[in-house]
């Protein structure tokens, strides 16, 4: 569609479009590279979510980001719901399509949370299935993401990032590198989140996500809700030296503020990104 | 080494079922599961939540998201059962009205992600008797023996109003009106042709099923305000 912005998600700062901002970002149009949308929140049929979606899309690249896929659930794969996804992308026509690492669901129940998958090499086959057949289905190439944990499967025996990689090179899908996740899950875990990102092959990040977690009992939760941390923009730029630009999301979920304030963090994510590609080349 | 379904179905066990101690990182994901379905469900059901209090709304919604789990990745779908779970809960025998209220604030839900479609274009019918307008798919007809409106609206503001709760029962249609859901008082007649609509009729069988249930309704005056706040569309041919 000629009259939208393209549909290529730049290696710019973007930010997580929310309900709350529609018409602030119609009416101010912040300057950020590119937006990205929790795909579910579009699933309805009509009304409000979708009609602000087609207004505010001409003027972005849009991210379609998912939590539903359960792409590591040994459930059958959910066509009902690729099928809600597939029909957003056609309409949308998104840069991007991601999801996470985890599983969502057993038994035909629900948890509408991203859990923990033990990392073997059983995971390891079972998830890359899983893509193949969800990417086969989309026609198009989805990106996976690292999710936050709190616990750690004591038959894992791959590192995560090992395991992500390994991922990308058996279906060709993308790494969405989330730092705070990284960071969130090392402390918890007590593992170096720097050896993560010095680990990950960079040629199959394609995205980046940042964004704010919250600590309770001494473990650290990824709540969305709170500027990036200092240690976490820290990890972001070692991430852009070793990789180069690419397209960095600041997610915001709970306490929502202002639409200012997530562009002002998307324009430090910018800046460490210009400043980093300087040093990269 | 479980296999990765044994190791799933007994995370999901531990970790969700009933009451059993676990450690703290499990608990933060049981904490997580709960409170992000408990939330669904409050978004959905404010009014609810308000009428039984914050606490007593959490102890339901763990006993609804443990008896009637979420079945999709989509989490607008989940709390559909609640008027029908709360039918069962002897402790709310005293708020007989709560699962009408409930089923209220479903239907505005289902309003506010219904469908788009545009208007039944009357001027392109030929035979009114025989034309199938169709009730507005994103639009819900409630019915109670209550003044659910009433309590619905008291529970709006910040200082909850009083209601007579011998005011009489509603009808209610639910639909949206641009992008946002508003709640109309419909006459017995009304809503017996809007359901009939609903329900596959023609429109002079819909009348006719108007008349029955109120035959004093002014049928011209009744169809105008159903074209005026667009409630028709037009229906799939048979």
């Amino acid at each position: 569609m000629t009259s939208r912005a393209a549909a290529r998600i730049p290696a710019r700062a973007g930010i997580g479009l929310r309900a709350a901002h529609y018409r602030d970002v119609l009416e101010t149009r912040p300057a950020v590279g590119w937006l990205e949308v929790h795909s579910e929140n579009y699933f309805g049929e009509g009304g409000a979510p979708l009609h602000y979606l087609e207004r505010i899309r001409p003027h972005y690249p849009l991210s379609l980001h998912g939590v539903g896929m359960s792409l590591g659930s040994t459930d059958p794969l959910d066509y009902a719901h690729l099928a809600k996804l597939k029909a957003l992308i056609a309409r949308f026509e998104p840069g991007l399509v991601s999801d996470h690492l985890s599983w969502s669901s057993v038994g035909g129940r629900h948890f509408n949370d991203l859990l923990p998958l033990p990392y073997t090499e059983e995971a390891l086959a079972h998830v890359s299935r899983r893509v193949l057949l969800a990417q086969e289905y989309l026609g198009r190439r989805v990106l996976v993401e690292n999710p936050s944990t709190y616990l750690q499967h004591a038959e894992s025996s791959i590192p995560e990032w090992e395991f992500l990689a390994e991922l990308a090179r058996r279906t060709g899908c993308g790494i969405l590198l989330d730092v705070n996740n990284v960071y969130v899950s090392a402390r918890n875990h007590r593992l170096d989140a720097r050896r993560f990102i010095d680990s990950l092959p960079g040629r199959h990040v394609a995205e980046i996500h940042l964004a704010g977690f919250t600590s309770r009992n001494e473990i650290l939760i990824d709540t969305h809700s709170r500027p990036v941390a200092a240690e976490v923009w820290a990890l972001f730029a070692r991430a852009v030296e070793r990789f180069g630009p690419r397209p960095a999301l600041i997610e915001w979920d709970a306490d929502l503020p202002p639409l200012a304030m997530l562009a002002a963090e998307a324009g430090h994510a910018q800046a460490l990104l210009e400043g980093g590609h300087a040093l990269a080349a | 080494m479980p296999s990765l379904r044994e190791a799933q179905l007994a995370f999901a066990e531990r970790v969700f079922g009933a009451g059993r101690p676990i450690s703290p990182r499990e608990q933060v994901y049981r904490n997580n599961v709960f409170i992000s379905l408990t939330g669904a469900l409050a978004d959905v059901y404010p009014v609810v939540q308000r009428l039984v209090g914050e606490k007593f709304f959490t102890q339901l919604a763990r006993r609804y998201i443990r008896s009637h789990p979420s079945r999709s990745g989509n989490l607008h779908d989940f709390g559909r059962d609640l008027t029908r779970f709360m039918l069962q809960i002897p402790d709310l025998k005293s708020l007989p009205y709560l699962p009408d209220v409930a089923a209220l604030e479903w239907a505005c839900h289902e309003a506010f992600h219904g469908a788009d479609a545009p208007a039944f274009d009357f001027t392109q019918v030929t035979d009114a008797q025989d034309a199938r307008p169709r009730l507005h798919p994103a639009a819900r007809l409630v019915a109670s023996r209550y003044p659910v409106l009433a309590i619905w609206e008291a529970n709006q503001e910040n200082e909850p109003g009083v209601v007579d709760l011998d005011a009489g029962g509603d009808w209610l249609v639910v639909f949206r009106r641009e992008l946002l859901v508003e709640i109309q008082r419909l006459t017995p007649g009304e809503f017996a042709l809007l359901a009939g609509l609903r329900d596959d009729m023609t429109l002079g069988e819909a009348c006719e099923a108007a008349l029955a249930a109120e035959p004093a309704l002014d049928l011209p005056a009744a169809m105008g305000r159903i074209v005026t706040n667009a409630l028709l569309t037009t229906g799939v041919s048979p």
